[in-house]
């Protein structure tokens, strides 16, 4: 009798039983981008404070870097083995969104929470598809000893003077002025209010897009604009490096962008001051890139309503005010964006400081600007950039560049329609 | 022969004669099939899917669908395709030249002089340095106010920085320059190895004879080492034609597309581009060209070696 019940006993608690496989936790994995060994600590508490306020929920966090995210994430998707929660940003949100990738989460968003920007940013075709994360804007560092040398006492203001002091520095101290994202020239066409498409067809061979590039272009050519890496698609890290080692006068990026000249290069921080960025004609703060954890189809029902709890928990106010303190990145919850942190400047504050309040003020005008429901866009794009590419370092004519551009762009425009 | 062999081709006088060499293939496949499902399972079935994908259009998780050669006439309209394969065949340029050069690093280092292990390794170390390092580190000296354009500054050699990898008919040259320092050390040793497998007496021989050293090099040493020449040319041919991770860590194809490649062309539409029907057509057309090549170098080299 005894060896029945013991055996019995044994049966009931084997893990192919319902009542054994009831009791294991759902296992929840999720990925971010290149936040390890930093954001370590931070992440790890986390999880640990999440899954002893949820016994039924196991947290797997797995830290990828940023330039393999996407292939990882694409061949897990194609393969069936994708996390429960991908970080990413805007514009590869909407491919995998367009590709049917991706989960909407209306379901367990709370849409109060966010900022109207970023829920707008992840909206496509009626549907959330991310919870918001963190932010960014650009901010200015200006090199004041560079400055001095050259003549100038203050950062510029507009565009053209952003320009026409680049010139001036090169002239003057033989380093050049700034790096502008020329990489990404759709999204500094939307910055200044120059469509790319209007009624079906590409426009962007106006006078008013090739009187911008035309500025570049001159810039250029009187050494007024960092060479290296000018038009790769992110030009951040060249930028930086030779603002660090004082072979640029103007770096224009993230305030997070300022940590790194504190802590690797002193004495070129100590002559730093931080300005705002010239906002262009569309009043959009630039640099706004919004970071967000998605969802990849193919989750199953279970883990995602327990993923979309824990997104929601790891987007909240709390969390986001926590990962933005530490990150100098912005929020994108309402209540997290409204802290002291962001709003006061205490006296005697250095660049980086100046540069987190100046990018908090802004937050209102930052959007992700990228180019959406063009089909075959890459393509296009390329083709774009390269037209570009080729005036601003002189090898074309600009208006006749972008025609022939325009014209690429039309016929398959008018191919995609048909 | 072994006592296994005999047994198995043994037959007995007058009788049947038993199936022995079925057995004997039966073994002979068996030690081959683990490697044989490896290499069926990741690498012909991938080369054979990815072949029929590149006539489909096909989106991550949509089933393909059959589209003909819609993929390749995409190809041939895109300038940019052709600008790859111009690059992928300019790239071929190195191949002489990282040929002799690594014939003559190993006739050097081949010399019994004190320190030459220290020169060995010296010119061994790109060929075990990371990538990501080496277009790191060559991305820096390539910068405008890098170490070459310092060097040749202050040896008043140039006035102005040349932008090695910002002047779009230039930055190509500089990539291969980088691709050729990488191979050296790989290639010289492959050479090495070959130097040291020719017979002592034959050198004696020819210096008790009154060779030269330049025609002990040209009339011994070059005919000698003439299989591994071949050899290392081919692979050195198909290393240049699939060059990719150069690319991608100094330029990712810039400036004005003046450093794509065949399959840098491939992972920019691919992995970039998501377009993985394109990117799979462009690789097919590159691995035609890689064949093609190969099977010239082998037909050359054949004739010579007659």
């Amino acid at each position: 009798m005894n060896s029945r019940r013991t055996l019995l006993g044994l049966l009931a608690t084997a893990p192919w039983l319902p009542s054994a496989r009831a009791a294991e936790p759902i296992v929840v994995e999720f990925w971010t981008m290149s936040l390890k060994p930093k954001f370590t600590p931070f992440f790890e508490a986390l999880v640990q404070r999440y899954e002893a306020a949820n016994p039924g929920v196991k947290l797997e966090w797995v830290d990828v870097p940023w330039d393999v995210l996407q292939t990882k994430l694409t061949a897990s998707i194609a393969a069936g083995s994708a996390p429960a929660l991908a970080q990413m940003n805007v514009p590869w949100a909407y491919d995998y969104a367009l590709h049917g990738a991706l989960l909407p989460v209306d379901a367990w968003l709370d849409r109060s929470v966010y900022t109207e920007g970023a829920i707008k940013d992840l909206s496509f075709k009626g549907h959330v598809y991310g919870f918001p994360h963190y932010t960014s804007v650009n901010v200015m560092g200006w090199h004041r000893g560079l400055f001095k040398q050259a003549g100038l006492d203050r950062a510029p203001t507009t565009l053209d003077e952003q320009l026409a002091m680049s010139k001036q520095i090169k002239a003057r101290t033989g380093v050049a002025g700034f790096s502008p994202a020329l990489g990404k020239i759709a999204g500094i066409f939307l910055e200044e209010g120059l469509p790319l498409i209007a009624g079906g067809r590409a426009v962007f061979n106006s006078p008013r897009h090739v009187a911008l590039l035309a500025k570049f272009a001159d810039c250029y050519k009187a050494g007024g604009l960092l060479k290296d890496k000018l038009f790769a698609q992110d030009n951040f890290p060249a930028s930086i490096d030779a603002y660090k080692s004082g072979r640029l006068a103007m770096m224009v990026a993230p305030p997070q962008a300022l940590t790194r000249v504190r802590d690797d290069a002193p004495d070129v921080y100590a002559q730093t001051d931080a300005a705002p960025v010239p906002v262009g004609s569309a009043d959009i703060a630039a640099g706004g890139w919004l970071f967000h954890f998605a969802m990849p189809r193919g989750t199953p029902p279970a883990v995602a309503a327990a993923a979309g709890r824990f997104a929601s928990y790891l987007t909240g106010d709390e969390n986001q005010l926590a990962f933005a303190k530490l990150a100098s990145t912005f929020p994108t919850s309402r209540r997290a964006g409204q802290d002291a942190f962001f709003r006061r400047l205490a006296p005697g504050s250095g660049a980086l400081e100046k540069g987190v309040a100046i990018g908090a003020s802004r937050m209102d005008h930052v959007r992700t600007l990228f180019v959406s429901g063009v089909p075959e866009f890459e393509r296009l794009n390329k083709r774009l950039q390269d037209a570009v590419e080729a005036s601003i370092i002189g090898r074309r004519d600009t208006q006749s560049a972008l025609d022939d551009a325009v014209a690429f762009w039309n016929s398959r425009l008018k191919a995609a329609a048909s | 022969m072994s006592a296994v062999a005999e047994s198995l081709t043994q037959t007995d006088a007058g009788s049947t004669p038993r199936r022995r060499p079925l057995s004997h293939t039966v073994v002979a496949w068996l030690f081959l099939a683990p490697a044989l499902l490896l290499l069926a399972l990741f690498s012909f079935w991938p080369v054979i899917w990815g072949g029929v994908l590149a006539f489909t259009e096909y989106k991550i998780i949509t089933p393909p669908t059959w589209v003909g050669l819609r993929n390749f006439e995409d190809l041939v309209e895109d300038p940019v395709f052709w600008i790859s394969l111009k690059n992928s065949l300019l790239y071929l340029l190195i191949v002489p030249l990282i040929q002799l050069g690594a014939i003559l690093l190993a006739v050097l280092v081949n010399n019994r002089l004190p320190g030459v292990r220290i020169f060995r390794t010296a010119f061994y170390l790109p060929v075990v340095t990371s990538v990501s390092v080496v277009g790191l580190m060559w991305g820096w000296m390539y910068n405008e106010q890098g170490l070459i354009n310092g060097v040749l500054q202050w040896a008043r050699v140039i006035n102005e920085p040349i932008g090695w990898l910002s002047d779009d008919r230039l930055a190509l040259y500089s990539v291969m320059f980088v691709t050729m320092w990488r191979g050296l050390g790989w290639y010289m040793v492959m050479y090495l190895a070959a130097l040291q497998s020719i017979p002592a007496e034959v050198e004696e021989a020819a210096v008790l004879d009154g060779a030269t050293p330049w025609q002990r090099f040209w009339r011994i040493t070059l005919p000698m080492i003439a299989p591994t020449i071949a050899l290392c040319s081919v692979m050195s041919t198909l290393s240049a034609m699939k060059v990719l991770e150069e690319v991608l860590i100094l330029t990712q194809g810039g400036p004005v597309s003046s450093t794509f490649t065949g399959l840098y062309y491939a992972y920019d539409q691919g992995i970039r581009a998501f377009n993985f029907p394109r990117a799979l057509a462009a690789s097919l057309v590159v691995s035609v060209f890689c064949i093609a090549i190969a099977w010239l170098n082998f037909r050359l080299a054949k004739a010579r070696h007659r």
